[in-house]
């Protein structure tokens, strides 16, 4: 069952136009990641959902309800972590679960949520004196202290050292396995692919896909990508040495740097041919495809107007504060 | 009502480990105290120029202070979200931020009445007095609040008009010491009224209208300017 639906969402400022027809929905249980570079309408697309911001044209459904006309209602079924938001420098942590469970007709056990979410410990601390990922936990037990259907996390590891991030990932999946549906917003691609079922990628104030993110990156010409450099001195013209291996899809060279991609065993057939032709070569690597190269197949450039980072294991851990 | 009075209970705690809200009520009185050993007992200008202070800095500087840097770190923002709408937050302030005022104000009453043998002021203009001042004291706050874009800018707006306003108000000099246009003009600011308004409750005779009629104009008006234009993110 969709819990939450969106049909052909527009929303301008001004003159500008933040989002334009947008259109997806979200099952029940699932973790639906809203992906896309800053600026891209994530956020407005968020907000139009959870009732903060009024769409100029177009149907938004949450949990069957209309998050303008029937407000008051859905507040009571849906958690939020906002983006940029602070508690009061001097409220304790134990405080502000409390006056959030009070929100609700019928909250969860803050005392259970503080043990779950490892905060225990700082109970009695004021917010300023947490960390950016204790900051981080209590964000997301006060979004869930309302016993909320769905949760939307927005932003969730931004500015958070790469060892918090992981941590923060895990918490994410805890809150999927005790069956709340969440809606991720980010700008991370190894967030996304780690975390989501499925993706709604976002640019230019539209959405440009929508898959699981295996399906996106199978979306991209080649699983591999494998890279070489030939030995000094070397040159023969691999086109004709490797365009016509098995499962080799492209073969591109510039200088010595020949880059190779294809499916399946094509990287034993390409070095079993340069050994039986004696040709020498350094610098080897092979990457797996990730999202990034996807994304970069969508919309004609990498998210954040970087190369995809190199490695077999993805994109390293990014800490980069947003623009 | 549960949510309301643990926002209210919650709120009170916040402000007692406030360190602006200790000022409000620490400064009037050390003032009162320091000048008031040569209080006499018919003294009409100490206690009013004690209690102006107080109401105004709560109204100047701790009300904006707080209601701006709640909505600069996201909290109304973040109510909005939740099944309680951010006004409750807001009017639990106001109604802390009024007993915050009481509170100083009865200090200022009980150590210069009681301690330093200053006598009462009539009840019925004192509280007519009160009641105007601090309504259009806190409209003042409010005003501010709405146009501030930020917690720092806000307390930086509250300093900026404390002093010309004190000034002004007579509450930095005797008024007639002060030139007269300068004298006349203060007497249409809300601390000057309110000094003034005091100053006759003090005096033993009934306010005069016009400082009543004055401070009650600042409330209606730049109340009704930060309603219009208070944003909550």
């Amino acid at each position: 069952m969709a819990i939450v639906e969106v049909t052909e969402l527009s929303k301008r400022y001004g003159k500008q136009v933040v989002l334009d027809r947008v259109s997806f929905s979200v099952e029940e249980g699932e973790v639906f990641g809203i992906l896309g570079p800053n600026g891209a309408g994530k956020t407005t697309a968020v907000e139009c959902v959870e009732g903060l911001r009024r769409p100029d044209s177009g149907t938004v459904r949450v949990l069957g309800l209309d998050p303008v006309g029937q407000g008051a209602e859905l507040r009571e079924h849906i958690g939020v972590q906002l983006q940029h938001t602070q508690l009061p420098e001097n409220i304790k942590v134990w405080e502000a679960l409390d006056l959030y469970a009070s929100f609700y007709a019928r909250p969860r056990d803050w005392r259970e949520l503080l043990e779950r979410w490892g905060l225990a410990d700082k109970r009695d601390a004021r917010f300023a004196k947490l960390s950016g990922g204790q900051k981080q936990r209590l964000f997301i037990a006060l979004a869930l202290v309302g016993d909320p259907r769905i949760a939307f996390l927005d932003e969730l590891t931004t500015g958070l050292d790469p060892q918090a991030r992981r941590a923060t990932w895990e918490l994410v999946k805890r809150v999927r396995a005790e069956g709340v549906t969440v809606v991720l917003v980010s700008h991370f691609m190894d967030e996304v692919e780690e975390l989501c079922d499925r993706v709604a990628v976002f640019d230019r104030g539209g959405v440009v896909a929508l898959d699981s993110p295996e399906g996106l990156i199978d979306g991209v010409d080649a699983e591999y990508r494998m890279s070489f450099r030939f030995m000094d001195g070397q040159a023969p013209e691999p086109g004709g040495l490797l365009g016509s291996l098995p499962g080799v899809a492209s073969v591109s060279r510039t200088g010595d740097l020949v880059v190779v991609a294809g499916r399946g065993d094509f990287a034993t057939e390409v070095t079993a041919s340069l050994a039986r032709e004696h040709v020498l070569v350094r610098d080897l690597r092979i990457d797996k495809r990730t999202l990034d190269d996807a994304f970069i197949a969508l919309t004609g450039r990498s998210l954040q107007g970087w190369p995809p980072p190199p490695g077999p294991s993805g994109p390293a851990p990014r800490t980069e504060e947003p623009s | 009502m549960k949510t309301l009075a643990k926002l209210t209970a919650v709120e009170t705690k916040l402000l007692v480990r406030e360190p602006g809200a200790v000022f409000a009520l620490a400064i009037p009185l050390f003032i009162l105290v320091a000048f008031g050993s040569g209080i006499t007992e018919g003294d009409t200008v100490l206690l009013p120029m004690a209690v102006t202070l107080a109401i105004g800095m709560v109204g100047l500087y701790l009300l904006p202070t707080t209601l701006a840097s709640y909505r600069e770190r996201g909290i109304l923002r973040r109510l909005s979200v939740t099944p309680v709408r951010p006004g409750n937050l807001l009017a639990v302030q106001l109604l802390l931020q009024l007993a915050l005022t009481v509170f100083a104000v009865s200090l200022l009453l009980v150590a210069g009445i009681g301690l330093l043998g200053a006598h009462a002021p009539g009840a019925a203009g004192f509280l007519a007095a009160f009641l105007a001042g601090t309504a259009a004291m806190f409209s003042v706050g409010l005003l501010i609040a709405a146009l501030a874009p930020n917690g720092r800018s806000a307390n930086g707006f509250g300093v900026l008009l404390f002093f010309p306003l004190a000034y002004l108000g007579g509450l930095m000099q005797p008024v007639e010491h002060m030139p007269d246009i300068l004298a006349l003009a203060g007497g249409y600011t809300p601390m000057g009224a309110l000094r003034q308004s005091l100053d006759d409750a003090w005096s033993g005779g009934v306010p005069a209208p016009l400082p009543l009629v004055t401070m009650a104009a600042y409330a209606v008006v730049l109340g009704l300017a930060a309603a219009r234009s208070f944003r909550w993110e």
